[in-house]
């Protein structure tokens, strides 16, 4: 039987991710399981600005600060919309924002809340838009110490 | 903040640069840097050749005349002034690295001005070490391999692939910050690349002549001017016929059309990216960029294209601005003669940039429902180039002979009195060239030599010359044994070009052309200190490369991208092979 009770759920609302979210529902456990909601913003973003040097400051400054403001708009939707569906359904909700290497920071955050579940979604089908930067299914497997289950597109 | 970060790479860093000036200094390391500097090495075994006999002649005479032997001293080859650049650049900032490195083990930073400029002293030296390994040692191990490997490959790979310092430093920068990381105390030093680019740029405004200038820019605005806004268009073309969202479209145009990076960077805010679609754009940008800075430089090679040729060709057909410096040192790497024409044409880029983003800022509210409209006065104040001032500031400067006197710009300078007296043509030598001048007075000479100028169409400031002109430049060389103007030098030029001259007469002219020009010593080391910055500026650029940047390449922008990219490229080529010529 699996242990439901803090559920490590990766979600950064791309289709993979909402199918992991209907999992972690279908397996949770109502006043008894604590989502723990990890958004992962990916580091990619730390060189996209290096190969720059014609412009100035005041347009790299603002190119930083439009990009970070689209990032923290779409963080804090994702995890206001998580959170409301968790209420919902009496689950309780925690979320974690990091910047780093997605697989690294599940690892991470998987040992620091004492999950006793991760759960992800499968990675995107090729065409679809979307960062280049998903988890490293056979580095995370390796790695971590709890089960993992994975919500695929075909389920 | 506190910014600096305790370590002792610096101290550690700054210590190994004055031991390898030490070295040279002393001469421990002779044997290495003989090979290293194979050719420079020849000219020191010839100066010394000849030093010798010298010395034993004067020995030897002061001998008989009962005198003590001469204290003569050798004097420097270019095996010793390679040595002593190297011994002297080893020491300066070997020592403030060991000064700084020790301040900062010591000192306890707070937050300030101070704490930061310490900061990024060591992400400098450990560009600056990168820099030197890659000149001093891997450039010249390369080359030599090269060298080496002909006779059995029949085509030097080193050069033929461009493995110069340029080339291999970028490379080393990408390495380090994908596989090894950018240490963190070195991280805040390294994001000063673009400082010491821009800083290259501005210094390089010293190095035209007006007349470069306008010829260059004129080449440059209609280049760019034809294959920017071809590019532009064509992928807002594409992109509406392939169904991508309008802010994807206008943002992959900027890049793909203007300046890469830069471009994406100046117009995401204004065209409302999303996030994924700048990652998309800039991985793109990155990867064509990249791959076109390595292909460039091997193709313009084999198609043995000049300067002005591949400057041209690399400054319009390369997406991104960085690579475009990166492609033209690589290409030529001793000089900065491509340089200076490629970063023309970076500038005059930079200078459409305001306008791209103000198109794409009306086309974008056009075609997106509920768009915000944009300031458009403040979108060309904000994105002016300010860095453009300082070159044009610098080339005013240097017209008005500030740095060195006026025609000695592009590193040799004409001047009749400065030449030596044992410089002076020999008597055999201006007797060669009196028989030639008789030969063509008079007959058949005389006709051929007056159809060879008119046909060669040879002008001299805006006159055709003349075959009594040519006889005059001529007889006043026999009687000063050296030129005396620029103008006679200029119509001697043709002269030697003459088919059938005296094969005497013609290595006399050639002669007292070489005679008659002089290094600039400002302007040389003004080069020397340009190309320094560049290849500083651009292994430090070659660090902000990540791997995880460019694998955001994909989708329609890659497959839009590599068509407008292929297109710029090859009809940018077709155009430089057709149309320009080395005409600067």
């Amino acid at each position: 039987m699996l242990n439901t009770q803090i559920i490590l759920l990766g979600h950064h609302g791309t289709e993979g991710a909402k199918l992991a979210e209907k999992l972690a529902f279908d397996v949770a456990v109502p006043q008894q399981t604590l989502i723990v909601h990890l958004l992962v913003v990916p580091d990619l973003w730390e060189g996209m600005q290096g190969d720059d040097w014609l412009n100035n400051a005041s347009t790299r400054d603002t190119f930083g600060r439009y990009v970070e403001g689209l990032l923290e708009k779409d963080a804090a939707a994702q995890l206001s919309a998580l959170e409301a569906r968790c209420t919902e359904r009496n689950l309780a909700y925690k979320s974690i924002v990091l910047v780093g290497d997605p697989t690294e920071c599940f690892v991470k955050t998987a040992l620091q809340e004492q999950a006793t579940l991760a759960l992800i979604g499968s990675p995107r089908p090729k065409g679809i838009l979307g960062y280049r930067s998903g988890i490293k299914l056979d580095a995370l497997v390796r790695q971590l110490k709890i089960p993992l289950l994975i919500a695929n597109t075909a389920s | 903040m506190v910014y600096t970060v305790k370590s002792p790479a610096l101290l550690i860093i700054g210590i190994l640069m004055m031991a390898w000036g030490w070295l040279n200094a002393s001469g421990n390391i002779d044997g290495i840097q003989s090979s290293l500097q194979a050719s420079a090495y020849k000219d020191h075994l010839k100066v010394k050749e000849k030093f010798d006999a010298e010395l034993a002649v004067a020995t030897e005479l002061a001998k008989a005349e009962g005198k003590p032997a001469p204290d003569m001293k050798m004097p420097a080859s270019h095996f010793d002034s390679a040595k002593a650049t190297q011994t002297h650049m080893s020491y300066y900032f070997g020592g403030a690295f060991v000064l700084i490195g020790l301040i900062t083990l010591m000192w306890k930073p707070t937050e300030g001005s101070l704490d930061y400029f310490i900061s990024i002293v060591p992400g400098i030296a450990f560009i600056l070490a990168i820099a030197f390994i890659v000149r001093w040692g891997l450039d010249p191990i390369f080359g030599n391999w090269g060298k080496a490997a002909a006779p059995t490959l029949g085509w030097d790979f080193a050069k033929i692939f461009n493995l110069n310092y340029v080339v291999i430093g970028i490379v080393i920068g990408m390495v380090i910050v994908n596989v090894f990381k950018i240490p963190a105390w070195a991280a805040n030093g390294v994001r000063t690349a673009r400082f010491f680019l821009k800083t290259g740029v501005i210094l390089l405004g010293t190095l035209y002549s007006a007349a470069e200038l306008a010829q260059l820019g004129a080449l440059s605005v209609v280049m760019i001017g034809i294959f920017v806004l071809g590019s532009v268009g064509l992928v807002l073309f594409m992109g509406k016929r392939m169904g991508s969202n309008n802010s994807m479209t206008a943002v992959l145009s900027a890049g793909m059309g203007v300046c890469g990076v830069s471009a994406t960077v100046a117009a995401s805010p204004v065209v409302q990216a999303k996030a994924e679609e700048i990652a998309y754009t800039i991985g793109t940008i990155l990867i064509w960029g990249v791959g076109c800075m390595f292909l460039f430089p091997t193709v313009g090679h084999i198609l043995g294209m000049g300067p002005v040729q591949f400057g041209a060709w690399a400054g319009t057909g390369i997406l991104n601005s960085a690579q475009v410096a990166g492609a033209a040192l690589a290409f030529d790497p001793k000089g900065i003669e491509t340089l200076k024409v490629a970063e023309i044409f970076n500038i005059t880029r930079v200078l459409f940039l305001p306008i791209i983003v103000l198109w794409l800022a009306a086309w974008y509210v056009k075609h997106e429902e509920g768009a915000e409209k944009v300031n458009l006065a403040q979108v060309v104040v904000a994105k002016f180039p300010v860095f453009v001032l300082g070159f044009i500031a610098m080339f005013a400067l240097s017209s008005a002979g500030m740095f060195a006197p006026a025609g000695h710009y592009k590193g040799k300078y004409f001047s009749s009195t400065e030449i030596k007296e044992e410089k002076l043509l020999k008597g055999k030598e201006t007797k060669a060239i009196e028989a030639e001048l008789t030969r063509l007075r008079e007959g058949e000479g005389a006709q051929a030599f007056s159809k060879y100028l008119a046909d060669k169409n040879v002008v001299l400031e805006g006159h055709k010359v003349t075959a009594d002109e040519a006889y005059k430049a001529m007889s006043d060389l026999v009687a000063n044994k050296k030129l005396s103007t620029r103008q006679q030098d200029s119509i001697l030029e043709s002269v030697a070009k003459l088919e059938g001259l005296d094969a005497l007469a013609k290595g006399s002219i050639e002669k007292a052309h070489k005679n008659a020009y002089h290094t600039s010593k400002n302007i040389k080391s003004y080069r020397n200190w340009i190309a320094w910055l560049f290849a500083f500026g651009l292994i430090g650029l070659g660090m902000q490369i990540t791997g995880k940047a460019l694998k955001q390449a994909g989708g329609k922008p890659l497959i839009i991208g590599g068509v407008v990219g292929t297109l710029k490229a090859v009809g940018s080529l077709v155009v430089v092979l057709l149309f320009v010529k080395e005409f600067i």
